[in-house]
C-alpha cells in the first residue's frame, strides 16, 4: 500500500541515496542499498534492476530487501525487446501502467508465470538506466497501492535511475579494466614466449637491460656457459661494473658453476673485500641437464639496496630460471631455423636441376627446333619482296616481319650459345662439399632409388677456383650419363684427389659407373657436339661439360674400367694464373 | 669463267629450297642432298666446288659426313651450317673450313662461301 507522499521529503531521500551512492560499498551493497531507500521512503513493494549483460541480456541482479519477485525473476533473462523490460530497454524511455492497462509479458515471461506475487501489484513503472550514449539497464517498480507516479515522483526517480546507472557504469570500467589488466599480464608473458624466437644475443642484450631497470640494480652479467661458443659474445652485461668487482664476480662465477647454487658476495667474499666492491648476487642458469652460464645482479651498496637484501636471491634465482628456459626456447628455434634454412636450399637447388636440366639440354634442342621453321620463314619472305615489287604499306609489312624474325632469331641465339652468354663466377670452392650438396639431391630422388653412390674423398682438398653453378652442370651431365649407361640401376663411385700434371697441381673428381663403359670405336667422339648414341640423346652433355671445365683452365679424361663401366675425371686447376685476383 | 657447283646438305627440305634459291641468284650451280649418306654419294659422282652442311641430321650426322668428305676429299671445302651458335669456334679451328650459325638473313653463308671460293 502506497503511502502519500507527504510523508516523505524528497530531499531526505536524495540526501541519503547519493551518500550512499558516493561511498565506498561493493556496487552491490550500494546499489540494494539505494532500492530499499527508494522502497521504504516512497513506499513501493517491488524495486528492483536489470542489468543489460555484455551478452546483450537483461538480467535481474539487484533488489530491495522485501521484494517477492526477484527470486523468480532472477530465474529468466530477457532479450531487449522482449517484454516491457526489453521494450524499455530498447527505446530508453520509461513506461507506466496500471493492472488494467500493463502489457501481457514481463521480459520473457508472461505475467500469469509470475505466481500469485505479481497479483498484488497495481502499478508498475519501468524506467531505463542510461547515460546519454549506453544504457546500462532497467529499473523496475511496483506498488501495491493505486496511486499512479506523481510528477515529484517520477522527477526524484530519474534522479536515482542517473545514480544507479552510474555505479553500474563506473562497476563496468573496473570489470573491464580488470580484465584489460589481466589480458596485458597475458599479453606480457606470451611476448616473453615470443621474444625467445629471436637470436640469443638479442634476447640476452634485452634481458640484462629490463633486469637492471626493473630491479633497480647498478648492472646485470650474463655469461654464458662454453655451449655458447658460437656466439659471438659470452657474456652480455647493462650497466657498469668496476674492475676489482669485476675480477670476483668472475671468481663467484666459477664458483656458482661448481656448485649449482645461488651465491651472494657476502657469503663468499672476504670481510675486507666486502668494502672494496659492490654487492651481488649470483645464480646458476641451467637447464634439467646442463649448465649454461651464470646470471648476476647487484651494484654499489649504496645505490642497489635491493642486491644485498636476502629476499633478492629468490628473485635473481627465478629471473636466472627464467633465462635459462629462454635460452632453451631460442636454441632449439635456432637449430630449427637452420633446418628451414637448409630445407630451403635443398628446394633452391631442386629447381636449380630442373632448370638445368631443361635450360642447359632440352631448350636447346627444342630452340634448335624452332629455328629452323624461322629461318625459312624470315627467307622466303625476304625473296617474296624482292620479287613482288611491293608498294610502300606493302614493304612496311615485310619490314615488320623480318624485323621480328630477327628478333626471335637473337633470342633463341641467346639459348642455344649458353655457356658464353653466362660469365663464369668464380669462387674458391671445396669441392668436397660441393659435391655433397649436389649428391644430396640425387639422394632424394626416386628414379635414383636403385643407385647406389659411394665416396671416397680427400678431406684435404684444398678449395679451387669454380664456377659452381657452372661445375654443378658438368657433375650432373657426367652423373646423367651414368645412370643412363647403368638403365637406372647400379653403383656409380665418386673420388676426389689431388694430382700433379707437370708443374701444375689440381683437384681431380673421378665418377665411376658400373655401366659397361664406352664403345672404343667412338669413345674419341664423345666430346663432340651432337655426338650421341642415345635414341633421344642431344650430344650436348659432354659437349658443354667440357667447354666449361675447359673455360676453367681443367679438362676432362675418359677411361673405361674393365669388367665395371665408364670413368670420367674432371681436373681442375688449384691455381688459375688468368683469374686468381678474382677469386674470393 | 665457269660456273662454281654446291652441294647444299640438309635433312629440312625448306631450307634447301631456301639456299638454292639464294645462291642459285649469285650465280652458282646448286644440287641438294638430304641426308649424308646421298651427299657422300652425290660427291663420287660429280665433282663440287663446295659442300653446304647441316650438323645436326638424322642417321649419319653432318660431323660424321663431315669427317667422312675429308678423309676421301681432302680438298673439298666444307661449310657446316647450323643453328648452334655455342661451337662454332670448335669447328673453325678443326677440320671445317667455315662455320655459319642459320639465319633468315643468308649474307654470312654467301660471304663466307665467296671468301673461300676467291682463295681457291
Ligand atoms: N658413362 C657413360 N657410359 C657409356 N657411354 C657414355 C657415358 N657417358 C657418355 N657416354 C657416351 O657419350 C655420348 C655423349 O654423351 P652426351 O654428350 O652427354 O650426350 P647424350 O647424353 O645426350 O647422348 C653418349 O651418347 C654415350 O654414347
Ligand atoms: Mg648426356
Amino acid at each position: 500500500m502506497k503511502k502519500p507522499l507527504k510523508n516523505m521529503n524528497p530531499t531526505d531521500v536524495l540526501g541519503k541515496v547519493i551518500a550512499i551512492s558516493h561511498s565506498n560499498l561493493e556496487t552491490e551493497a550500494r546499489i540494494n542499498s539505494i532500492l530499499n531507500i527508494i522502497a521504504q521512503d516512497m513506499s513501493f513493494d517491488e524495486v528492483l534492476v536489470y542489468t543489460l549483460d555484455s551478452d546483450k541480456l537483461l538480467t535481474c541482479r539487484f533488489m530491495n530487501s522485501r521484494s517477492k519477485l526477484f527470486h523468480l525473476l532472477n530465474q529468466y533473462r530477457s532479450r531487449v525487446g522482449e517484454g516491457v523490460v526489453g521494450s524499455v530497454a530498447q527505446k530508453r524511455m520509461s513506461q507506466h501502467y496500471t493492472y488494467r492497462d500493463v502489457p501481457p509479458r514481463f521480459g520473457c515471461l508472461f505475467y500469469p508465470d509470475l505466481n500469485g506475487f505479481i497479483k498484488k501489484l497495481r502499478t508498475f513503472s519501468f524506467l531505463p538506466l542510461s547515460d546519454d550514449s549506453y544504457l546500462y539497464g532497467v529499473l523496475f517498480i511496483g506498488s501495491a497501492g493505486t496511486d499512479r507516479l506523481t510528477d515529484a515522483d517520477k522527477i526524484l526517480l530519474s534522479i536515482f535511475t542517473r545514480e544507479i546507472g552510474g555505479i553500474l557504469r563506473s562497476h563496468q570500467l573496473v570489470v573491464s579494466s580488470k580484465k584489460r589488466i589481466s589480458e596485458l599480464a597475458t599479453l606480457s608473458e606470451l611476448g616473453r614466449v615470443l621474444s625467445s624466437n629471436s637470436e640469443p644475443r638479442t634476447i640476452l642484450g634485452n634481458i640484462s637491460f629490463i633486469i637492471t631497470k626493473a630491479l633497480n640494480a647498478g648492472f646485470t652479467t650474463i655469461r654464458l656457459g662454453h655451449a655458447f661458443i658460437k656466439l659471438d659474445s659470452q657474456r652480455y652485461t647493462c650497466g657498469e661494473i668496476d674492475t676489482t668487482t669485476e675480477k670476483e664476480i668472475a671468481r663467484l662465477e666459477e664458483e656458482v658453476k661448481r656448485s649449482g647454487k645461488t651465491a651472494s658476495s657476502r657469503e663468499f667474499l672476504q670481510d675486507q673485500l666486502q668494502e672494496a666492491v659492490a654487492a651481488f648476487y649470483t645464480a646458476p642458469i641451467a637447464s634439467k641437464d646442463r649448465f649454461l652460464g651464470t646470471l648476476t645482479v647487484g651494484g654499489p651498496r649504496s645505490v642497489a639496496g635491493l642486491a644485498v637484501e636476502e629476499s633478492s636471491r629468490y628473485l635473481v634465482e627465478t629471473i636466472a630460471n627464467y633465462i635459462s628456459s629462454g635460452i632453451e626456447n631460442s636454441l632449439l628455434n635456432m637449430k630449427l631455423k637452420d633446418l628451414v634454412d637448409e630445407l630451403g636450399k635443398a628446394q633452391q637447388r631442386l629447381v636449380e636441376q630442373e632448370t638445368f636440366r631443361s635450360l642447359g639440354e632440352m631448350t636447346a634442342s627444342i630452340a634448335h627446333e624452332i629455328k629452323n621453321p624461322l629461318v625459312i620463314i624470315g627467307g622466303f619472305t625476304k625473296r617474296l619482296a624482292k620479287k613482288a615489287r611491293l608498294d610502300q604499306t606493302e614493304n612496311r609489312y615485310v619490314e615488320i616481319i623480318l624485323k621480328e624474325v630477327g628478333r626471335l632469331e637473337s633470342i633463341l641465339d641467346e639459348i642455344l650459345n649458353y655457356v658464353r652468354e653466362n660469365p663464369m663466377l668464380l669462387r674458391g670452392c671445396n669441392i668436397n662439399d660441393f659435391l655433397d650438396e649436389l649428391l644430396y639431391l640425387f639422394a632424394s630422388d626416386i628414379a635414383w632409388e636403385k643407385i647406389e653412390i659411394s665416396r671416397d674423398f680427400d678431406r684435404d682438398v684444398p678449395l679451387v677456383p669454380c664456377d659452381d653453378q657452372q661445375m654443378k652442370q658438368v657433375l650432373i651431365n657426367i652423373l646423367v650419363n651414368a645412370y643412363d649407361a647403368m638403365h637406372g640401376a647400379g653403383k656409380i663411385s665418386i673420388r676426389t684427389e689431388q694430382k700433379q700434371v707437370g708443374s701444375h697441381p689440381f683437384v681431380t673428381i673421378s665418377i665411376t659407373d658400373t655401366g659397361g663403359g664406352v664403345d672404343p670405336k667412338i669413345i674419341d667422339n664423345v666430346f663432340n657436339p651432337f655426338f650421341t648414341t642415345k635414341e633421344r640423346g642431344t650430344g650436348l652433355g659432354l659437349a658443354i661439360s667440357n667447354k666449361i671445365v675447359m673455360n676453367h683452365g681443367g679438362h676432362i679424361e675418359v677411361n673405361n674400367v674393365t669388367g665395371k663401366g665408364a670413368q670420367f675425371i674432371v681436373y681442375l686447376p688449384q691455381k688459375n694464373s688468368i683469374i686468381q685476383e678474382e677469386i674470393v | 669463267m665457269k660456273t662454281m657447283r654446291l652441294l647444299v646438305v640438309d635433312d629440312e627440305e625448306n631450307i634447301r629450297f631456301l639456299f638454292k634459291e639464294e645462291l642459285e641468284e649469285e650465280g652458282y650451280e646448286v644440287d641438294l642432298a638430304s641426308s649424308g649418306l646421298e651427299a657422300l654419294s652425290r660427291i663420287k659422282e660429280s665433282p663440287y666446288d663446295l659442300v653446304v652442311l647441316d650438323i645436326k641430321m638424322p642417321g649419319m650426322s653432318g660431323i660424321q659426313t663431315l669427317t667422312e668428305i675429308k678423309n676421301t676429299n681432302k680438298d673439298l671445302p666444307v661449310i657446316l651450317c647450323s643453328a648452334y651458335g655455342e661451337f662454332k669456334q670448335d669447328f673453325t679451328s678443326w677440320v671445317s673450313d667455315g662455320y655459319v650459325v642459320k639465319s633468315a638473313d643468308t649474307s654470312e653463308l654467301k660471304q663466307t662461301i665467296r671468301s673461300i671460293l676467291g682463295k681457291t
